[in-house]
């Protein structure tokens, strides 16, 4: 865990104000590829401002921000992209009503031809997108024209994580991906995650769910109402130091009931 | 194929042609009536393929009518009043139309405002427009054109018996609106416009650009009716084409077009035009009573959006959903129902 | 599931609602191959439906003898020459044999009938459109109507030489052709007898909206207190502009192109100075039966041009006119 020492991205000192409140107050972060960063709090900690900072919604209101050691300003969720930063949203962060290759390749379509005869090539992109499911362990699909709202919450997310994977994010960044699945899907979902970080991404993973985050995390750190209160690495914190520190976490009843279903459920995906 | 957007929209056009068929027999099938409801088809088609494009993005154009009018008085006005030749008139009145479009788009993307109110605010303040520069340059409300025999015969001539040119004018867009839809990378950024705006521009879709250039298309698409109508009929009023406001937004729907947008096909609004011109076309064959016209018009019209709904809700759940989903063929189908059993 | 099921059974509700209405008498019967077929083309407002009475009792004797009796409505007066000429289409593809039409767009509506006529059907005008058929541009077996220029001039010289020196024309729909020869020769007829005349216009969809009309009479009045008179189109407008008045207490006099029960009353009342009649109930009797006469028996009348107007409703004639109002036939 600790080869890398260039962070690929690093947060210094953000602070974003709105209106006369402050959502973060001179936060300090470091993502690093090949792990993933758990971003812990409760609703209104600041860990949605923190990401849209980093996803080129908001800009801060004082900090420096540097990619590969330049320092450099993130202006728009489209420079977010050209940087390689990815954000997939709590429901899937895809469009619902069209098929998995439409949604899949949205602004980045293949084509096929020259000039003004181009055509978008969907027969291979339903191939590629069939693929790249199929290889992210959503076996189901094996017509791209499917419609992406008729797969379950779970397929959604992990198809957004495909995609991002595809089309070669640098930093993956998930905002409450399992705050609305159920357990299994939860399992599929954090198992994906790790498969993106093996594969060299910097993960941010955002969440107030404890026990999905020790599941997968290498790197802590807790927000409690804008302000960064604690940062640390795996193995260094028991859950329960981690609850406690985060005001307002999980009853302890809800989390031995997850943990059980969670050491149940594992085994049917080998 | 049952999941595509078409398909409801041929059913409900497959029954307007059985009900028709039945209480209008035996003239709805004869060559006249059907001219009447495919010119019908046609003349509404060429604002409402646009329009559908319009709406598949999300947007709403209520301005159309209003439109169309400025693009058939300023031919109108040009050729008819004063003089000049036809190959000046008739394209001034599509890039009129086409200008009001653009600055449809340019208010939408600019202000944030609605497409709603800023469509309906061009509606009104372009019909007065119209009206006030048609007062003022020939106080009168309708003008009268001369067209010249090369327009009349393309745009305004027939191609058998009573079926219009305008058909073979929307066979053309048809294919155009089809192509940019089905076989282009715009109509999949016009999809996800109308999906997810804001997903659309993070995935780096130009939203600015297309939701301008949309607007233009139905402009240009109002005006080029319009001026096709000054070349059938001769002649154009300043209060034309208020209908199609209403007409268009509902052959879009029975099209199968969601009102909200990112959803629909060109194809689909093909049977949608052809089932609400039949509808309203087939009621004169049936020799009911005309005070009942509009309601049959409204159920009919009720009853092809509702199975049209159904029929999109069928397409969503077209794959599986339930939340446990066994990684290997090999299990046999008994465990899955006991699993579903205890999900529950 | 629910939705689903609830969205079908509704399908079918709607269904066996239109089938049975259809079978329980909007549907007619077919009379024998070779049969006369009369049709008349008419609008759908208020106007229309006394005109369609007319027909409608002409077109039931139509039946009675043995013939084909079919109204075609025209939903509204946006786009009347496109609109029209596609109505005289369907009237041909309805194997009419005879075709009673208002003729307000000559330019549109004179090739259409020509086209109609080649088709061997017979053409018949009413309501409006004299000129046209004066001068050539139209040609038809015969006209049954008045003259909504006539008409409008009526209206102003009767206004002028009533009491008004300042009049105005309400107009509701201000694209629409006939209207604008309404207006047009009210401030003829007015000026003609030394008033002063001109026009409201009101935005082109406040066709029977009380409150847009309402409004817009007070700001005039406001802006313009020596306005003493104004005419409108519809008993409907008319009503609102009452109201109008009623609300800034003006004495202005009020007048119009068509007649209600309300109308009427307050004629008697001496609270409207006249109604303009053209007898529309008259116009669509005509139309029909003189034209399935002609396709029957080849019968015309000496006169192919009946004028049923303009006919002045004042306070000496109002009461005799009143029970024919109430009851749909003028």
């Amino acid at each position: 865990m600790t080869e890398q020492r260039t962070p690929y991205i690093g947060l210094k000192n953000i602070t974003k104000v709105f209106g006369g409140n402050a959502a973060l107050k001179d936060v300090s972060v470091e993502v690093y590829p090949g792990e993933v960063f758990c971003l812990l709090g409760d609703n209104g900690a600041g860990k949605s401002t923190l990401i849209k900072v980093l996803s080129g919604f908001h800009q801060p209101t004082s900090g420096i921000i540097r990619v590969e050691d330049r320092e450099l300003e993130i202006k728009s969720p489209r420079d977010a992209a050209h940087l390689g930063i990815s954000t997939v949203h709590q429901f899937g962060g895809t469009f619902p009503l069209m098929s998995l290759e439409r949604s899949f390749f949205v602004g980045l379509e293949p084509t096929k031809g020259w000039g003004p005869f181009k055509v978008f090539d969907r027969k291979t992109a339903k191939e590629i997108v069939v693929r790249e499911m199929q290889e992210m362990g959503i076996t189901g699909v094996t017509d791209g024209g499917q419609l992406v709202g008729s797969l379950s919450g779970g397929e959604r997310q992990v198809s957004a994580i495909a995609r991002a994977v595809y089309f070669g994010a640098k930093v993956l960044v998930l905002d409450e991906p399992t705050a609305a699945l159920g357990v299994k899907e939860s399992a599929h979902v954090l198992r994906i995650i790790m498969e993106a970080r093996n594969r060299g991404l910097a993960v941010v993973l955002v969440t107030h769910n404890v026990r999905h985050a020790m599941t997968v995390g290498d790197h802590f750190a807790i927000l409690i109402r804008g302000e960064k209160t604690d940062d640390f690495h795996k193995g260094e914190r028991t859950r329960e130091e981690i609850t406690d520190l985060m005001a307002g976490g999980e009853a302890m009843a809800d989390l031995e009931t997850e943990l059980a279903e969670l050491s149940g459920a594992r085994t049917t995906y080998l | 194929m049952t999941r595509r957007p078409e398909f409801a929209a041929f059913i409900g056009l497959l029954f307007v042609v059985i009900f028709f068929g039945y209480f209008g027999w035996p003239v709805f099938t004869s060559t006249l009536v059907t001219a009447s409801w495919l010119n019908v088809a046609a003349e509404l088609g060429l604002i409402a393929l646009p329009v559908s494009l319009v709406m598949i993005a999300g947007h709403l154009d209520l301005s159309v009518g209003s439109i169309m009018a400025a693009g058939a008085m300023t031919y109108a006005i040009l050729t008819g009043h004063f003089g000049l030749p036809d190959y000046i008139g008739l394209p001034a009145g599509l890039a009129v139309g086409t200008f009001f479009g653009f600055l449809n788009g340019l208010i939408v993307t600019k202000t944030k405002v609605s497409s709603f109110i800023v469509t309906l605010s061009m509606m009104f303040g372009l019909r007065g427009l119209v009206f006030g520069i048609t007062r003022l340059t020939t106080s009168t409300v309708l003008v009268p054109v001369e067209v010249s025999e090369m327009v009349r015969s393309t745009f305004g001539g027939r191609l058998y018996k009573t079926f219009e040119n305008a058909i073979v004018l929307w066979v053309i867009m048809a294919i155009i609106v089809s192509w940019i839809l089905y076989k282009t990378k715009y109509g999949n950024w016009v999809l996800a416009l109308g999906g997810d705006k804001t997903f659309a521009r993070a995935a780096g879709v130009p939203v600015e650009r297309v939701t301008i250039g949309l607007f233009m298309g139905s402009g240009f698409g109002s005006a080029l009716l319009g001026i096709t109508q000054v070349a059938l009929y001769g002649s154009a009023q300043v209060s034309a084409g208020q209908s199609y406001v209403f007409y268009s937004i509902i052959a879009v729907v029975v099209g199968g077009v969601l009102l909200t947008g990112g959803y629909g096909s060109p194809i689909g609004v093909i049977f949608g035009t052809l089932t609400f011109a039949i509808v309203s076309q087939g009621i004169y064959s049936t020799g009911w009573d005309s005070d009942w016209a509009s309601l049959i018009l409204g159920t009919l019209l009720l009853i092809a959006v509702i199975s049209n709904n159904t029929f999109r809700q069928l397409a969503l759940s077209a794959g599986d959903k339930v939340e446990t989903k066994p990684t290997t063929s090999k299990e046999p189908a008994e465990i899955k129902v006991t699993q579903e059993a205890t999900n529950d | 599931m629910l939705h689903k099921k609830l969205n079908w059974w509704l399908v079918i509700a709607m269904l066996a609602g239109l089938l049975l209405s259809a079978n329980t008498g909007f549907a007619k019967d077919a009379p024998g191959a070779g049969a006369k077929h009369v049709c008349a083309i008419g609008g759908a407002d208020a106007f229309f439906a006394v005109v369609k009475n007319g027909a409608d009792l002409a077109g039931s004797l139509v039946e009675a003898a043995g013939s084909k009796y079919t109204w075609i409505a025209l939903p509204n007066y946006d786009n009347i020459g496109p609109d029209m000429v596609k109505l005289i289409e369907q009237a041909v593809a309805l194997q009419c044999t005879t075709l009673a039409v208002p003729v307000w767009d000559g330019a549109a509506q004179a090739p259409a009938l020509a086209r109609a006529t080649k088709a061997d059907v017979k053409v018949f005008m009413y309501n409006s459109g004299l000129p046209l058929l004066e001068n050539g541009t139209v040609k038809a077996y015969g006209y049954y109507g008045t003259d909504e220029y006539k008409a409008g001039v009526a209206a102003g010289e009767y206004f002028a030489t009533h009491g008004s020196s300042n009049v105005r024309c309400v107009n509701t729909q201000p694209g629409a052709v006939n209207w604008q020869q309404r207006c047009g020769g009210l401030i003829k007829g007015a000026t003609s007898k030394g008033a002063q005349a001109g026009e409201i216009i009101l935005p082109a969809e406040s066709f029977g909206d009380a409150a847009a009309i309402s409004s817009a009479v007070q700001a005039t009045l406001a802006k313009d207190p020596t306005i003493d008179g104004f005419a409108t189109g519809s008993s409907a407008d008319a009503d609102a502009v009452n109201e109008a008045l009623k609300v800034m207490g003006s004495k202005a006099q009020t007048g119009g192109w068509d007649v209600s029960v309300n109308i009427i009353n307050r004629i008697l009342d001496g609270k409207q100075l006249f109604a303009v009649d053209q007898q529309g109930w008259y116009q669509g009797w005509l139309a029909v039966s003189h034209a399935w006469l002609y396709d029957q028996f080849s019968i015309l009348p000496a006169d192919p041009v009946i004028l049923t107007g303009p006919a002045l409703i004042t306070a000496d004639n109002a009461e005799t006119v009143l029970s024919g109002v109430e009851d749909g036939y003028r």
